[in-house]
């Protein structure tokens, strides 16, 4: 195996003198740049809760139901995207293709789940971006990650789409693999989100 | 590669492997986790504090799990996991340096 993988990293531009695969180095340097980016719009929410001076609270707007729903939208979508990766990796390509667009699917559903909380927000409860602290810190943290998940959905249908078109086959592991990194990282900032926002008292 | 066999997954750089059989224990007990997160919330008289440090702590073995098994960084190179665990670590202290700068407390009550 070792000699397998000298012989792979001296043809494989991919392979930098790590040893390791740049594309795959570089998403977790984005990942972990994202942490951070995340850890600040979620600390300036927690800075500010409860500190608005008007509107409504998060507790009178808040449907846990609704966003509990969304939660376990996004853990499914995790375990399609490793069944995908596993498909993927048997070169069975259509089933990889069928779980990666499951997994587009409750990414796209968790969204428009997102645009139906927003807008209940705004024309029942009239809070808005400029509303209150809780509005700005709530609408800027989750619309990003939302953005996120759009963003995601948009890779995964990209991905779907080469996969139905014969371009994607086993050989493009790394690339599938890295897609999936992306995914699981929007999952994960979910929970958190979920957690420190919407169910913390 | 055709050794690596049906179930599993590599990882470029890692050693071990993830099995089909092991992702969908993982997602069950995501599961079970998140419903208890959920129901605790509609269990009456339970003190705060136990309450939030019970929350935080299911979050972060749901992230764990998502993290390590999903994410194969239980099994991947450790300049992987230094490059993701590095910045994770200040995103916690970013998070814990503003709510002190702010005054904001999650376990205690606001001073009034």
């Amino acid at each position: 195996m070792a000699d397998h993988s000298a012989t792979h990293a001296a043809h494989d531009p991919n392979i930098g003198n790590t040893g390791l695969d740049h594309r795959k180095m570089g998403m977790w340097a984005f990942l972990g740049s994202d942490c951070m980016f995340f850890g600040s719009l979620i600390g300036t929410y927690l800075a500010y809760k409860g500190k608005s001076l008007s509107g409504p609270t998060p507790y009178e707007v808040f449907d846990i139901p609704l966003t509990s729903y969304s939660a376990a939208l996004l853990l499914a979508s995790s375990l399609t995207m490793v069944l995908a990766l596993a498909a993927l990796q048997d070169n069975r390509v259509k089933v990889a293709a069928g779980w990666l667009l499951a997994t587009a699917a409750m990414g796209l559903h968790f969204v428009l789940n997102q645009v139906y909380e927003f807008w209940t927000f705004v024309n029942h409860y009239n809070l808005t971006l400029s509303t209150s602290l809780f509005g700005s810190t709530f609408f800027v943290l989750t619309g990003f990650h939302g953005a996120h998940v759009t963003g995601g959905v948009i890779w995964l249908l990209l991905l779907v789409s080469l996969a139905w078109r014969g371009q994607l086959d086993r050989r493009d592991y790394t690339k599938v693999e890295i897609a999936g990194l992306y995914w699981h990282f929007v999952d994960i900032v979910w929970i958190a989100i979920f957690t420190i926002i919407y169910l913390i008292p | 590669m055709a050794d690596h066999g049906t179930t599993t997954a590599t990882h470029g750089g890692g050693g071990g492997h993830a099995t089909v059989r092991t992702y969908i224990q993982v997602a069950i007990a995501l599961a079970i986790i998140t419903g208890v997160e959920v129901a605790t919330l509609y269990i009456p008289g339970i003190p705060n504090p136990v309450l939030v440090i019970s929350l935080l702590l299911m979050s972060a073995v749901k992230f764990y799990l998502v993290v390590g098994f999903f994410m194969h960084l239980k099994y991947d190179h450790q300049i992987m996991r230094a490059l993701f665990v590095g910045p994770l670590l200040i995103a916690v202290i970013i998070i814990l340096a503003v709510m002190a700068l702010f005054s904001a407390f999650l376990l205690l009550p606001r001073p009034h």
